[in-house]
């Protein structure tokens, strides 16, 4: 992420959020924090108790981000934001947290016609191959609840088509014949298909290392008569090493309704 | 192949509780920005470093980042940094580290380095490398913190090494691994019995280590890996002292250990300018180095220890006070002394008391003056350590003393009185360690090791990375005495103090011999005559020339060679 996207990544955050933006200027951004997004991210769980047992005003704090130090005002206070800063992740973080789950409609311009709304299913996922390195990848699966179709990239999709969180008039949603959760494991199924047609030589070189060192660890505890403690130790380290693994988390995902000639 | 295929199922738990009840449903916007999140926090690829990209504060040098990358890609994350002192070993360990973190192999992680490198260590993680490392203070601490950095002494005792037994670690990393070179000991065992999945030993001495200690520390890191015990030492004799003779054997350890010179990596270092400064003594001085001197021909009196007169001669070069605390030591701790003992001791306590004046405190006090600026005093002798502060405090010099034993606390708070306000830092040999004062560039060396490794560790101290001037060093030595052969001898003649870090302990590796302090004692202690004395010395420098050569023979056949 270069400072310019992390610039307006926060201003965007915080603009979601709504939180009022005190000042955004080059190369820093003054935000005052609602109550809620200053429990989310200011950690001062024993203030607001306090609050709200005494029933004082609440008074959330206000935060400047330096995004570019060569281009904000030289005595400006403020936490110096980069791609590596333990608040931009905790920030991170929260947008995922506040974020995970989500139903849309697609706002369409029908007028004076009552238009059909087809069930998607989108799951946002993220792959990860793990061993000894790890490598990920992001796919976004989206299905429709009634035909059963597949699409992938569904994400990128979805950013071209106008949405609403509320139902747009003259419309009219179907209902699913695929139940959400028979709809996940379609998608999980699927992945897994996906995935076993992958060429998996990080794994079996991983499993090459792991025996590798396996070897060397017996070779050393072959002398040893007793049943050795470190022996075992060892092993489940190198377990917990090499073992090859993958793992698929879920971003976010949600429904989406969407109109016939949507996708 | 089949391969385990994971799905985080508490997601879908909750989804599907919210469709029940109708939501809560999320932010469209915030939905979007979650994917461009995640979109950028994906990792490509297995190989190449992400960290560097996270570390903006942070410019490593090129051959830090090729040791990250080895270490990642070609060592699977176990490995020994053996890099010259003050290449930054430190920068190396720490982007692994955080290389790990990113790629979420690593989250719990233990550091364990001298007591008084706690506070650095954390420091230097958190301000270089935004990993919330905590040095460890109280108990709980192991449980609820994920990079915790501690001393081994404080981590082997209960109740700390019952807690730390029961963590999950992703990550040790161990500084100053030298000293687990033997399997005896207590901290050996723990550091064995510690589950490592990734694990780094840091260290700057390993190749002078015997082949022994070789052994120990790399089947610390990956066991069976030079074979198991009996099998490697039916190959390699036990106490064989040199990794070099065996091709093989080099080829297996390089496997597990990077080590970076400092001619290798290309640096501009800074030059270290040397200067030797005789001290005429005072009569009474040279009464006092006599009397003792001539100890050693007055045949059993205490117990013929060629080693206690060898260690008040040396005394007697450093300060009044350093003689005077060893014979009220001696004349305590001898059980029913002799009267003809008692005598001698007050006989040479007399001396001492004669002794009106310290030679090379006076010259110290004028170098200090005049170079006006911070300088770092060495000395063996905790005796001299406190009369040396004395002594400046008596001429308005602010000096503050350190001492290995001091409490981690304490010698953080020292250095910093030192940076910050005292002009003089007056170090003991166990204090030298493991403290980085590169803000200063003028050594004194008070006194002289023995042990060239020693000396090489004090300069170490400034000469290292960070450090922007010339590195001035100043060697005392009292004229004729054993000092000053030692200091023409050994190091004027083999310009041992010019050498680069580094080439030093390879030319002791060098030498099939042993110890080089263990011939000195043998020089001094043994010989008979001032002749004897002289070809002894002689025959030992040329020895160490003859290495010298050799490894520079070495070094021309085989340029490039790590």
């Amino acid at each position: 992420m270069q400072q310019q996207e992390i610039h307006n990544f926060l201003l965007n955050y915080f603009q979601s959020n709504d939180c009022a933006i005190v000042e955004n200027g080059p190369g820093y951004l003054t935000v005052q924090l609602t109550v809620e997004l200053d429990k989310e991210l200011m950690n001062r769980p024993f203030y607001w108790h306090y609050l709200e047992k005494t029933g004082g005003v609440p008074n959330p704090m206000k935060l400047t981000f330096i995004t570019n130090q060569d281009a904000a005002p030289d005595n400006l206070k403020g936490e110096i934001i980069h791609f590596g800063s333990p608040r931009l992740h905790q920030i991170f973080a929260s947008t995922k947290n506040l974020a995970s789950y989500i139903r849309l409609y697609e706002n369409h311009r029908n007028q004076n016609k009552q238009t059909p709304l087809l069930p998607w299913l989108c799951l946002n996922v993220k792959i990860s191959y793990q061993c000894d390195r790890k490598r990920d990848i992001f796919k976004s699966i989206g299905l429709q609840l009634i035909n059963g179709k597949m699409v992938e990239d569904f994400h990128d999709r979805l950013l071209e088509i106008q949405l609403t969180p509320k139902i747009p008039d003259y419309s009219f949603t179907l209902s699913p014949l695929v139940k959400p959760q028979s709809g996940m494991t379609r998608i999980e199924t699927y992945l897994t298909s996906v995935i076993e047609k992958e060429d998996h030589s990080w794994a079996l070189e991983a499993r090459e290392r792991w025996d590798q060192d396996l070897r060397l660890l017996h070779h050393f505890y072959e002398d040893m008569e007793d049943e050795n403690e470190n022996y075992e130790t060892e092993k489940i380290a190198l377990k917990e090493q090499y073992e090859p693994k993958i793992n698929i988390s879920f971003i976010n995902g949600g429904l989406f309704y969407l109109t016939e000639k949507a996708l | 192949m089949s391969i385990e295929i994971e799905f985080d199922s508490s997601w879908k738990d909750d989804f599907l509780h919210r469709i029940e009840n109708d939501g809560p449903w999320g932010n469209w916007e915030l939905f979007k920005l979650a994917i461009n999140v995640e979109k950028h926090l994906v990792i490509p690829d297995f190989k190449g470093l992400l960290a560097p990209g996270h570390l903006p504060n942070l410019t490593p040098l090129p051959h830090q980042l090729e040791t990250a990358k080895q270490v990642i890609e070609n060592m699977n994350g176990k490995a020994i940094l053996a890099d010259e002192v003050g290449l930054g070993k430190t920068i190396e360990a720490g982007l692994i580290l955080k290389e790990y973190m990113i790629r979420g192999l690593v989250k719990k992680v233990l550091i364990l380095v001298p007591a008084s490198l706690v506070t650095q260590w954390s420091m230097e993680l958190n301000n270089k490398f935004f990993i919330p490392a905590i040095s460890q203070r109280k108990s709980y601490v192991w449980e609820q913190c994920d990079v915790v950095v501690s001393s081994i002494d404080t981590a082997k005792r209960n109740p700390h090494r019952d807690i730390i037994f029961k963590q999950d670690y992703d990550l040790i990393i161990i500084d100053e691994a030298h000293k687990l070179k033997n399997n005896k000991t207590k901290n050996y065992e723990f550091v064995q019995n510690l589950k490592k999945k990734f694990c780094l030993l840091l260290t700057a001495t390993p190749i002078q280590n015997r082949i022994e200690e070789i052994f120990n520390l790399v089947s610390l890191l990956k066991p069976g890996h030079l074979g198991s015990e009996t099998a490697f030492f039916e190959k390699y004799k036990r106490d064989a002292r040199s990794l070099n003779d065996n091709e093989h054997l080099k080829e297996l350890v390089n496997k597990v250990m990077i080590r970076n010179r400092r001619a290798d990596t290309g640096i501009e270092w800074t030059k270290r300018h040397v200067e030797t400064i005789p001290i005429e003594c005072t009569a009474e001085e040279k009464d006092l180095y006599e009397s003792i001197t001539d100890l050693k021909s007055e045949g059993n009196w205490i117990q013929t220890s060629s080693f206690s007169v060898m260690t008040l001669q040396r005394e007697a070069c450093s300060s009044r006070e350093a003689v005077f605390y060893t014979l009220k030591n001696m004349l305590q701790k001898k059980e029913n002394p002799t009267p003809a003992f008692e005598e001698q001791i007050q006989y040479l306590i007399k001396k001492v008391e004669a002794v009106q004046k310290n030679s090379k405190a006076e010259k110290a006090l004028e170098l200090i003056q005049k170079v006006n600026d911070k300088v770092i005093i060495f000395t063996e002798y905790r005796a001299t350590q406190m009369y040396l502060q004395w002594y400046l405090k008596q001429h308005g010099i602010s000096s503050v003393p350190f001492r290995g034993g001091f409490k981690r606390g304490k010698k953080d708070w020292m250095r910093e009185l030192f940076q910050k306000h005292a002009q003089v830092l007056i170090a003991t040999e166990a204090g030298g360690e493991g403290i980085n004062l590169q803000f200063c560039n003028h050594i004194i060396n008070f006194d002289l090791p023995w042990n060239p490794m020693r000396l090489e560790q004090r300069i170490g101290r400034i000469h290292r990375l960070g450090q922007e001037k010339d590195v001035m060093i100043y060697n005392f030595a009292i004229q004729n005495t054993v000092e000053e052969h030692i200091l023409k001898l050994l190091y004027e003649k083999i310009h041992l103090f010019e050498k680069v870090i580094g080439e030093l302990d390879d030319i002791l590796t060098k030498l099939e011999f042993g110890n080089i302090e263990d011939h000195l004692i043998d020089i001094f202690g043994q010989s008979a005559s001032e002749g004897e004395m002289r070809i002894k010395m002689e025959n030992l420098s040329s020895m160490i020339e003859f290495a010298q050569t050799m490894k520079e023979g070495e070094s021309h056949a085989a340029a490039g060679n790590s």
